[in-house]
């Protein structure tokens, strides 16, 4: 069986976006209490990867 | 009753009508899935109450994430390209529940506590069943303790608005009204063609009405003991 075209490729980018996700709210929950700009960047991060999932433009992502 | 155990190697030797509701079932499982953040991430994200919030968030929507790229993965893998529904605008999910946008806390917390709980319901579905890689992928620990989390999130946070009395007990009624009938009609119809040939096939488990009362007795026992009120179960509903 053939596997749909960009299978894989669709897979390790999603394997990217969400651990990019995860690092960041790893970096910025310990944070909370004792450093904002941390866990501000953190957020920033996690938004910005987000943004781009949301916007879906996957052609853009595999080419 | 089909009782095969198929594997990936032998997906193209099963019946026509195997391999094309298993082609359905896992297409609309990855658009649930991904359907999820696309309708909170956009306002949730940025106006959660709090930081910590934002980061749940974050965190949730990265679960779901995953959760969609299993589903792309074994859908890809029987020839399937799901990436139309990464695309696609919230209109036209296949599911009714994924067509808006959620733009309040109190709507993201209830969609946690029913919505939610109906991704748990459906992932069950696929316990034990004929094919195997999808087997594998939900009985791997990870996406029910998942799911389960996102529900467990939101029903605490629909309980503590409850709580709250007031404004914030009315705010949370309101959006257990609005999401209570979209959580039942995620079950389809009762008398469902198609649902008994899932069950015929060994793909799902329950027929659709169980399910649904299952998931109606779960939920009004939680529902009742926020001390809220129940919705009228009928109204508005697509399905029955």
């Amino acid at each position: 069986m053939e596997p749909a075209q960009n299978t894989e490729a669709l897979d390790q980018q999603f394997k990217e976006f969400i651990q990019g996700i995860k690092k960041a709210v790893a970096a910025g929950m310990p944070h909370l209490k004792d450093d904002p700009k941390v866990v501000d960047q953190s957020i920033a991060d996690c938004k910005e990867i987000l943004d781009v999932v949301m916007e879906g433009n996957v052609k853009e992502w595999l080419s | 009753m089909f009782t095969d155990k198929v594997d990936l190697k032998d997906f193209e030797k099963q019946d026509p009508e195997y391999q094309d509701l298993l082609r359905r079932v896992l297409a609309i499982q990855a658009d649930c899935e991904i359907g999820g953040p696309n309708l909170y991430v956009k306002d949730i994200l940025p106006n959660a109450p709090t930081k910590l919030d934002q980061l749940i968030v974050a965190r949730t929507a990265a679960e779901e994430m995953d959760h969609f790229r299993k589903m792309a993965r074994l859908a890809g893998d029987i020839g399937v390209d799901v990436s139309y529904t990464l695309s696609r605008p919230n209109q036209e999910r296949y599911v009714e529940a994924f067509r808006g946008q959620i733009t309040t806390w109190e709507d993201y917390a209830v969609f946690g506590f029913l919505i939610d709980r109906v991704g748990r319901f459906q992932l069950e579905e696929f316990l034990g069943c004929t094919y195997l890689p999808l087997a594998r992928v939900v009985e791997d620990p990870d996406i029910i303790r998942e799911e389960e989390g996102h529900v467990d999130f939101g029903t605490n946070a629909t309980a503590e608005f409850a709580a709250k009395g007031g404004e914030s007990k009315e705010r949370i009624q309101k959006a257990i009204d609005y999401w209570y009938v979209k959580g039942l009609d995620m079950f389809g119809n009762s008398k469902s063609y198609r649902s008994e040939r899932y069950m015929f096939w060994g793909l799902k488990r329950r027929p659709n009405a169980v399910a649904r009362q299952q998931y109606k007795d779960e939920i009004d026992a939680l529902i009742l003991k926020m001390g809220l009120t129940l919705p009228d179960p009928n109204k508005g509903r697509l399905y029955t």
